[in-house]
């Protein structure tokens, strides 16, 4: 079984969040609630001003403190793809993944809307879905047990690599990639169209993955390494500086 | 109680329960009211929920708050029951009494919270996440509800029954559910305000210092208020033994409490910058100083500890300072975002909801609701 994981280049990437908003159509997500975002942050004031990036999946970790505390086995770790799912059916919305999450990357549906007007009155939903947007996924892809699809109300949704697609990979491939025609349509929609390449996406158990060369060759880090949820999306940075400047040393 | 010497008239003792139960159903019908019109008018969603960093608002506040409180009147009702510390079975009932009063209040909260609660119902037992603290404290509430019902049905038929043995597991879940709503929060290493062992001790000394001051409230509010109506046994118990215990309990609480911002004032973790936040409000020292250090100082001078004016008085300090302190803890922990980069505030932002407010509004009624009936018709109380 592949054990799926994502390499993001800082360097490459230009912040243009086409990531989000491919994730956003490709996912059904509600405007302005991101599985798939890019964070910016700024250093210093004018003239001395950084301003950085973070483009942040889920980091579909290896060790998931949010699988660790869901008392209904709702979030778990899919045995095919190593991907973090939550399986709507069992998910009782105590949000208890939500706060135990270091990377902030779950949400809850019942929310006042992030973005004017709530779309969710525009396109009012049938049965079990909270709303039934115009660009969703085609219906035979939803899967409540696997968190894909139009999210229901009062449960917690997530990134999921775009599982209904690398599930769907041929076997022994190393690596799901955009430019390869035979991988092309497994591979997850933020990287797929990630157009300066910064996006990377293979089998971190392959030695022969690109992830694995990247990381290797270009020191890969994870985010919040002290937490042991040891996240399987790395991030090449140049090996300079952190890649996410804490608040308080953004205060100086 | 038959065996204890009566003092005063029975007409001052404990008739007032129908009053407290019209004035409980009054409150329950205002935060019930409006609670379950908003939820059928909008949703859960006035209960502040929000992906912005404060995922558990006011509304689990309030369930902890009574849920603790619940746990720690069974430990006081315990004292006598498992112990036989003699001086406490004149409190034994109420305090049984009121942890169910308590209990139901925060569960019912909870499960207007909750997104799928009937499902919690099922899923959490036949799934087995043992790793997760809630998992247990989801257990161990459901097995605590059942064995003190139990222990209550006994007690209406035979208030005067003695010693129930039940009691023993009682007692354990009680503290075995204090432990583990302190894990709940205090195995969160991502949330350095929250993380630490010695945040389960901390439950503990909170739990049973709150069950000391409903104990303490409820018992004159039984006596109309007044010292002098109280049967001697009951008095000799909150001038000595349980004015010394609250006194301590408060003591230990504002040394923990204290202890714990001055750590978090002096560290430089991101995540504790919290911290500076907190004490620069007002209500941080309305709490340490106004609703901790106060109902110690009125606890431990022998003038105030015997003056029931001063007993209620400290309760009800110690009952508001417990729920600002437990409002800060679990807001506070949530304020520093998580990566949400920097064109999010350095702490997020939360202002209780009206629908959250009501939520509390509803556990007091409920809570009042399910004691003053007890006492009403169920043997709760000796009536005259």
């Amino acid at each position: 079984m592949p054990n799926w994981g994502m390499v993001i280049d800082l360097e490459t990437c230009t912040g243009c969040q086409a990531c989000t908003t491919a994730c956003a159509m490709e996912n059904s997500r509600l405007p302005g609630e991101n599985w798939q975002d890019v964070l910016f942050y700024s250093e210093g004031e004018y003239p001395n001003l950084n301003i950085s990036w973070l483009p942040r999946p889920c980091m579909q970790c290896e060790n998931p403190s949010c699988v660790s505390v869901c008392p209904t086995r709702a979030t778990y770790v899919d045995e095919g793809t190593g991907v973090v799912l939550v399986d709507w059916n069992k998910c009782i919305g105590c949000k208890y993944c939500m706060v135990a999450c270091p990377y902030g990357v779950r949400f809850y549906m019942d929310e006042a809307p992030v973005v004017e007007p709530d779309v969710r009155e525009a396109f009012p939903a049938r049965g079990r879905r909270t709303w039934n947007p115009p660009f969703r996924m085609p219906d035979e892809y939803e899967d409540p047990s696997k968190g894909i699809g139009i999210q229901p109300s009062g449960v917690v949704s997530k990134c999921t690599f775009c599982h209904h697609k690398i599930s769907q990979a041929p076997e022994g491939v190393a690596d799901l990639d955009e430019d390869n025609p035979e991988t092309r349509e497994y591979t997850p929609a933020c990287v797929r169209v990630c157009a300066p390449k910064a996006r990377f996406f293979g089998d971190l158990d392959n030695p022969e993955s690109k992830v694995n060369e990247l990381i290797a060759e270009k020191g890969g880090v994870r985010l919040r390494e002290e937490t042991g949820n040891k996240p399987k999306v790395y991030y090449l940075s140049g090996g300079g500086s952190p890649v996410v400047p804490g608040s308080r040393s953004r205060r100086g | 109680m038959a065996m204890m010497t009566d003092t005063s008239p029975a007409s001052v003792r404990g008739n007032h329960f129908l009053l407290h139960l019209i004035a409980a159903l009054a409150l329950l019908a205002i935060g019930g009211g409006y609670v379950l019109w908003e939820v059928f008018q909008f949703g859960k969603v006035q209960f502040n929920t929000t992906n912005a960093g404060i995922h558990w608002g006011l509304a689990i506040v309030t369930y902890d708050y009574f849920l603790l409180t619940s746990a720690g009147l069974a430990m006081v009702a315990s004292l006598w029951h498992v112990f036989g510390l003699e001086e406490f079975r004149p409190v034994a009932r109420r305090c049984l009494w009121l942890a169910m009063a308590g209990l139901i209040g925060g569960v019912a909260v909870l499960f207007l919270e909750l997104g799928n609660p009937w499902i919690a119902l099922w899923a959490t037992p036949l799934n087995m996440q043992m790793a997760s603290p809630l998992f247990w404290k989801v257990l161990l509430v459901g097995v605590y509800t059942i064995l003190l019902a139990i222990v209550l049905f006994g007690m209406i038929n035979k208030p005067d029954a003695g010693r129930n043995p039940l009691m023993m597991l009682v007692g354990l879940l009680a503290l075995a559910i204090t432990l583990v709503a302190g894990a709940v929060y205090g195995m969160m290493a991502m949330r350095p305000m929250w993380f630490g062992g010695e945040i389960p001790v901390v439950f503990l000394i909170e739990s049973f210092m709150g069950a000391l001051a409903f104990t303490v409230f409820f018992s004159h509010l039984k006596n109309g208020f007044s010292h002098g109506n109280m049967r001697p046994e009951t008095r000799s118990l909150f001038e000595g033994t349980l004015a010394r215990m609250f006194a301590i309990s408060i003591a230990l609480h504002f040394i923990l409490h204290a202890g714990r911002a001055v750590t978090g004032l002096w560290s430089n973790a991101e995540g504790l910058q919290v911290w500076e936040y907190l004490v620069a409000q007002p209500m941080f020292h309305i709490a340490l100083w106004g609703c901790v250090a106060l109902p110690f100082v009125l606890m431990v001078l022998p003038a105030t500890r015997s003056n029931g004016l001063m007993q209620v008085l400290a309760s009800l300090l110690v009952m508001v300072g417990l729920l600002i302190s437990r409002y800060e803890f679990i807001i506070g922990g949530q304020m520093v975002p998580l990566f949400k980069g920097t064109w999010a505030p350095d702490l997020l932002p939360y202002v209780p909801s009206t629908g959250e407010w009501a939520l509390l509004v509803l556990a007091v009624g409920l809570a009042n609701v399910v004691y003053a009936f007890a006492a009403w018709r169920l043997g709760a109380e000796d009536r005259g």
